[in-house]
């Protein structure tokens, strides 16, 4: 993996409109900080290599050195990642009764695994009003309080540093496919720090097409909604293409093509639909609203899951093929437009020394992906 | 300050410039003194204030030099004596006044003293304000020595009431700052009596109203020109202005101001006494024609020496053309013929290579070897310093927070900058917070305009920075201007309880005076909120409230105004006094590592905290820390410990 | 005047020379005041304001039994020079030395901002007394901050400062006569800590 410092980051990152704003770099020193969804270097920084630069998730990206670390095999460009098996799951009769987004599935296992001590403080994502939050959980009931699905892309990251930094040593970390992959980047020591230890003991990635930039989004909604009273954001699957605010006073409909402008240019070179890097990657369910998607990729995600599901926190079930068919289409869609869109951009593979490559992976893996046809 | 009054008269005394001006003026019996603080002028009123009790005065800082003028001239109209002391720029603001001042006349003596600073030692600037003198049509005396200082203050004086019109006397740094042998004089009785008188008709110029009207202006105007004319008099004969050297030298030197001592010292340096004729004048406005036309006629040359601007020589060359038929033809050497630099102080090296050149004659210098390696030796021995705040200046928590905010905020916001002390943050000292920096209050009065440009689409949140003591002086029209008409902007106000630059002198804000008795004080955040502005006040030393306080108040619109009050580290009450003893834990020091990149010593730059090249990790400068416990707060690893000092 | 001492030259050019902060102008006055006391003409030529934040700052003393000077010393024609602070020894030579400079120097550094953030290197004390050395005919390097430590205030560096350049009997500077200068001004308890110290000025510059 190619490290570098905050200098190329900036360069690389900020100045090309890639940042999406996820914390990987925030709260590791004095100088990234997030303030209202927007990530900013407070003070010059000229360390040639820094943490920063190698846990973002939006500058040499190393697709190999990901997926041998966690499969021992090279990255093969599938649509889905790697994974054990695919269910579909809601929160079991333990969880208390609450507001989840679809089924709960994210706040359950977070839940469970905060009650049963497999993790000691859970990274989550939070909101106030209508601008993300990054919080650390560390009680079971605790969790509630940041469930829901954000729209907008939160420094959630930043939690996670802190929690380093306070001692928390087996962390949980729900997060999307950008800070799933800058967690798996952390975990790696890539600035190969003698007394390195890995903190983080489980992930669970989203599922994510993109983001909103928050600022805009605050920008365009605070005067036609009070975001003090924002109870949930949600998009419905097509063909509804509406973006949908659901508020003490009712619920508010926005037309997607009002806000795709502010969809950070970071997304759109994102070739990761389910958060391929996680244990476990948790999405909606496609006609089935209380229920989600689940993913359960690694040894541990499935100790979790049959756990959980065992002691009633999840409820698990064969998940239907179609729905199975439909994610994978929908996911290869998403890898090849991003890494089609980074190619043209110059961020894949960028030989130039002035320039960072956004992504590097396989020359003939990236053909593959973008020579796929969709069907 | 003792000696100001306490040696005998007639006994040789060691006096700064400032200090003989004040015993100048304390000679000539003023009774009344007011001023703003400003270098170079500062010890002026500094040195009355101390005495103001023995010698019964009235000394005053006043709020601006406008109203410190408006102050002076209210006593010299009800019969005393008066001065008012300034920096050359403080002339700008009074100048309105003084225009009309100069119009109708004065009663007791009242002498304005003006302190340049040529080459911006203490300045954002080198402006002049002997033009004022010709612009406003007053006389103009220019001290060229220490013994001077005293003597021309205490006669103008005398000038003024021979006149009845202010008289302005013109210094600069290297004369109101250096020091040299002074002969005192005699102080007079202190008894003072003042009325206004203003019963007679308004052609009076001793008892009547003092109002200038339309209808008055023609016969004020042309009794201003009788005055002048007096006053041309009365300085063909002044013993300030005389004449050494040979009736008819190759080469006339005439000067003014402390480049009479750089002219002389030139002459000695080259031994060309007797080739060379040195005319020293001190009064240079009006110019005496007669004078003038017996030393022009004694040389062909003429090399004009004087500091900034050529106005000496401009009035001189102008002179020489209008009696060309009587004095001849002469060419002038000076700053019209680039002798000397336009910009920039001058030094007696200068005027010895003028004169070299001129003459042709030249003195032995240094060997050019030693030259060489005093400069090679120079580039590696001597670092040059960069100014910076003080140890313990709450400025620098102050920007540090200002920056944290703009950047955090990420909308390429700015700060507008003003006079003091804090006019370094446009400079890495302040983390190069400023954008703009130009007059007092002018911070606010730009950024009122900025903060009217959303409607061009400039989103940028502005901010502007003053002083306490800047805030009465100039920015509280500039605020009402923006609460009035809606601007968007943030003031923050640092309020060091003091006008400290310039010596820490009082201000409206405190409750003493310039004499140091009890005084009211006004409440700086009470006449914000009366304004109408949304008002916020913090301790800068508590970073995170004051950032946070910030953070909110930008997401405001309108004029907000946030007061960080934390006193002077230099302040008398605070001097040497630590609140914490600091130390550092190194083995809590991240150094240069990633998560840190040594933030306290490359960009915090407090000179308390020293980077030690050996050990690879921050220290504590026990001697230069002023134990003010801010670096706690910004250090990422906590490494920095502070305790409560004994 | 009658009774005026006399000056190894005329006029004479001391420059007292150090960091904003560090007393140079009171040292300068104290020096001036004592030999305007014994019926010298002085000028004392400086310049303070901003250079007190943490800049280089220079008293120019011009002694003579004559007149009054330029308190600006022409280029090249320093006497001596008395350093608070090391590298601006070095700073002030460069402008106004000449081979038969002479040189008192305090030789504890007081970094600046750029030597404190890593900008700049700060020299050793070996090359700076080398390199002093070769600038002038004679030079004494002094820790003066120390003595002044041990005295209970660093401050009193510059009246140690004072005592030293008394002691190598460059100017007609005594004992008596500072006392007379420091009894004027400061209170009787300070003016015993003042001379103490100026006497240890003394016995630095004779060991």
């Amino acid at each position: 993996m190619n490290v570098y410092g905050p200098d190329a980051l900036l360069k690389n990152v900020h100045e090309k409109g890639l940042c999406v704003g996820c914390g990987a770099c925030v709260d590791l020193c004095p100088y990234f900080k997030n303030h209202k969804g927007k990530t900013a270097m407070l003070f010059p920084c000229d360390l040639p290599r820094g943490r920063c630069h190698a846990h973002c998730p939006k500058t040499e990206v190393d697709f190999d050195a990901l997926s041998l670390k966690m499969w021992g095999t090279p990255y093969a460009g599938s649509p889905l990642g790697g994974y054990g098996r695919a269910v579909a799951a809601k929160a079991g009769k333990k969880m208390p009764r609450g507001l989840f987004q679809a089924g709960g599935v994210v706040s359950a296992i977070m839940a469970f695994s905060l009650s049963t001590g497999r993790v000691d403080a859970a990274v989550l994502t939070g909101r106030k009003g209508l601008g993300p939050t990054a919080g650390l959980a560390t009680r079971p009931d605790d969790v509630f309080a940041f469930a829901t699905s954000k729209y907008t892309a939160a420094p959630t990251i930043a939690a996670l540093n802190r929690g380093i930094r306070e001692g928390f040593s087996r962390m949980g970390v729900v997060g999307t496919p950008c800070q799933i992959t800058a967690v798996s980047q952390l975990r790696s020591n890539p600035l190969e720090s003698a007394d390195f230890t890995d903190s983080v003991c489980l992930t669970v990635g989203l599922f994510c097409n993109w983001a909103l930039d928050t600022r805009k989004l605050i920008a365009l909604l605070s005067d036609r909604v009070d975001v003090k009273k924002i109870l949930k954001t949600d998009i419905p699957p097509p063909p509804a293409d509406i973006f949908q605010i659901e508020t003490e006073d009712g619920r508010i409909d926005i037309p997607l093509q009002d806000i795709r402008s502010m969809i950070p240019g970071g997304c759109r070179i994102c070739p990761d639909m389910t958060s391929e890097w996680a244990d476990i990657s948790v999405g909606n369910l496609e006609g089935e609203p209380g229920w989600n998607t689940v993913l359960i990729r690694t040894e541990k995600g499935e100790e979790i899951v049959s756990d959980a599901a065992e002691k009633e926190w999840l409820f698990t079930r064969e998940m239907p093929r179609e729905n199975l068919v439909h994610l994978n289409r929908a996911s290869a869609k998403k890898k090849k437009t991003a890494v089609m869109e980074a190619a043209a951009r110059g961020l894949l593979n960028t030989q130039s020394k002035d320039a960072h490559a956004a992504l590097r992976m396989d020359t003939d893996t990236a053909e593959e992906i973008i020579g796929k046809e969709e069907g | 300050m003792t000696v100001l009054i306490d040696a005998e008269a007639g006994s040789s005394a060691l006096l700064m410039g400032n200090e003989a001006i004040a015993r100048g003026a304390l000679e000539a019996g003023v009774k009344v003194a007011a001023s703003y603080p400003g270098t170079p002028s500062s010890e002026i009123l500094g040195n009355l204030a101390g005495v103001s009790k023995a010698r019964n005065l009235y000394t005053e800082w006043s709020v601006n030099e406008k109203v410190a003028t408006e102050v002076a001239a209210a006593a010299s109209y009800a019969g005393l004596r008066a001065l008012v002391a300034m920096k050359q720029v403080g002339v700008n603001v009074a100048a309105d006044f003084l225009l009309h001042l100069s119009l109708s006349g004065t009663r007791g003596g009242l002498v304005l003293v003006s302190c340049e600073d040529p080459g911006a030692f203490s300045s954002t600037n080198e402006g002049e304000s002997r033009p004022y003198a010709k612009m406003m049509e007053f006389p103009l005396l220019e001290i060229g020595d220490f013994q001077e200082a005293k003597d021309i203050t205490r006669w103008a004086f005398e000038l003024s009431e021979k006149i009845r019109n202010v008289v302005m006397i013109r210094s600069v740094t290297r004369l109101s700052h250096s020091s040299g042998n002074v002969v005192l004089g005699k102080l007079p009785e202190t008894d003072a009596q003042a009325r206004f008188k203003y019963q007679s008709t308004i052609l009076d110029p001793m008892e009547g109203p003092i109002v200038n009207l339309p209808v008055v202006v023609d016969p004020f105007h042309r009794r201003q020109q009788e005055k002048l004319k007096k006053a041309a008099e009365l300085f063909e004969d002044s013993p300030f202005n005389s004449y050494s050297g040979p009736d008819q030298p190759e080469l006339l030197i005439i000067t003014s101001s402390v480049c009479c001592l750089y002219s002389k010292e030139a002459i000695q340096s080259l031994n060309v006494e007797d080739r060379v004729g040195l005319l020293k004048l001190a009064t240079t406005y009006p110019l005496p024609p007669r004078l003038l036309t017996k030393y022009l006629k004694k040389a062909n040359r003429i090399l004009i020496v004087e500091e900034i601007q050529p106005f000496l020589e401009d009035n001189i060359e102008a002179f020489a053309a209008r009696t060309a038929s009587d004095i001849g033809i002469k060419t002038f050497y000076g700053k019209n013929d680039g002798t000397f630099p336009v910009a920039n102080e001058l030094n007696p090296d200068m005027v010895i290579e003028a004169v070299s050149g001129i003459l042709d004659v030249h003195i032995a210098e240094r060997p050019e070897a030693y030259t060489r390696r005093a400069e090679e030796i120079a580039a590696m021995g001597a670092p040059s310093r960069e100014l910076t705040f003080c140890p313990g200046c709450p400025h620098r928590a102050s920007f540090w927070c200002i920056q944290n905010v703009l950047k955090l905020d990420n909308r390429d916001g700015f700060v507008c900058g003003d006079i003091g002390c804090y006019g370094m943050a446009a400079g890495p000292t302040g983390f190069m917070a400023l954008k703009t920096l130009h007059a007092m209050g002018s911070a606010t009065g730009l950024a009122s305009g900025f903060g009217k440009l959303g409607r061009f689409g400039m989103d940028q949140p502005v901010f502007a920075v003053c002083g306490d003591s800047t805030f009465f002086h100039a920015v509280m029209p500039a605020l009402i201007n923006a609460i009035h008409n809606r601007a968007d902007i943030t003031l923050v106000i640092l309020d060091n309880s003091g006008t400290a630059m310039t010596g820490f002198q009082a201000h409206p804000g405190l409750n003493v005076n310039a004499a140091g008795g009890k005084s009211t004080a006004i409440d700086i955040p009470g006449v914000c909120r009366a304004m109408g502005a949304a008002v916020g006040v913090c301790d800068p030393f508590d970073i995170e409230a004051t950032r946070q306080t910030l953070l909110d108040m930008i997401e405001k619109n309108g004029v907000k105004v946030v007061v960080l009050k934390q006193i002077c580290a230099l302040s008398p009450e605070k001097k040497a006094k630590k609140q914490y003893e600091m130390a550092v834990d190194e083995s809590l020091c991240l150094g240069e590592a990633c998560g840190c990149n040594r933030l306290c010593t490359r960009i915090f730059k407090c000179p308390g905290l020293i980077w030690d090249t050996d050990t690879k990790k921050a220290r504590v400068d026990r001697v230069i820390c002023a134990g003010c416990g801010v670096c706690t707060s910004i250090c990422p690893a906590g490494a920095i410990r502070r305790e409560e000092a004994a | 005047m009658t009774g005026q001492p006399k000056l190894p030259k005329d006029p004479y050019n001391l420059i007292i020379t150090g960091v904003g902060g560090q007393g140079n102008v009171l040292a300068s006055r104290m020096v001036g005041d004592m030999l305007a006391r014994m019926g010298l003409f002085v000028t004392i030529g400086e310049t303070f304001g901003a250079s007190q934040r943490g800049g280089s700052v220079m008293s120019h003393l011009r002694v003579s039994t004559q007149s009054s000077l330029s308190p600006q010393i022409p280029k090249g024609r320093a006497h001596m020079v008395v350093a608070l602070e090391p590298t601006e020894a070095i700073r002030v030579l460069n402008t106004y030395g000449n081979p038969e400079v002479k040189v008192l120097c305090n030789t504890r550094p007081i970094h600046s901002i750029g030597v404190i953030c890593g900008e700049q290197n700060y020299p050793s004390l070996e090359a700076m007394k080398d390199w002093i050395d070769e600038l002038t005919a004679q030079s004494w390097f002094l820790d003066t901050t120390a003595a002044a430590i041990k005295l209970g205030n660093p401050i009193l560096g510059n009246t140690v400062c004072v005592g030293a350049l008394a002691a190598t009997g460059e100017l007609p500077l005594n004992r008596d006569v500072f006392r007379a200068v420091v009894s004027e001004k400061m209170s009787a308890e300070k003016v015993a800590l003042n001379l103490s110290a100026y006497d240890m000025g003394g016995s630095l510059v004779r060991n």
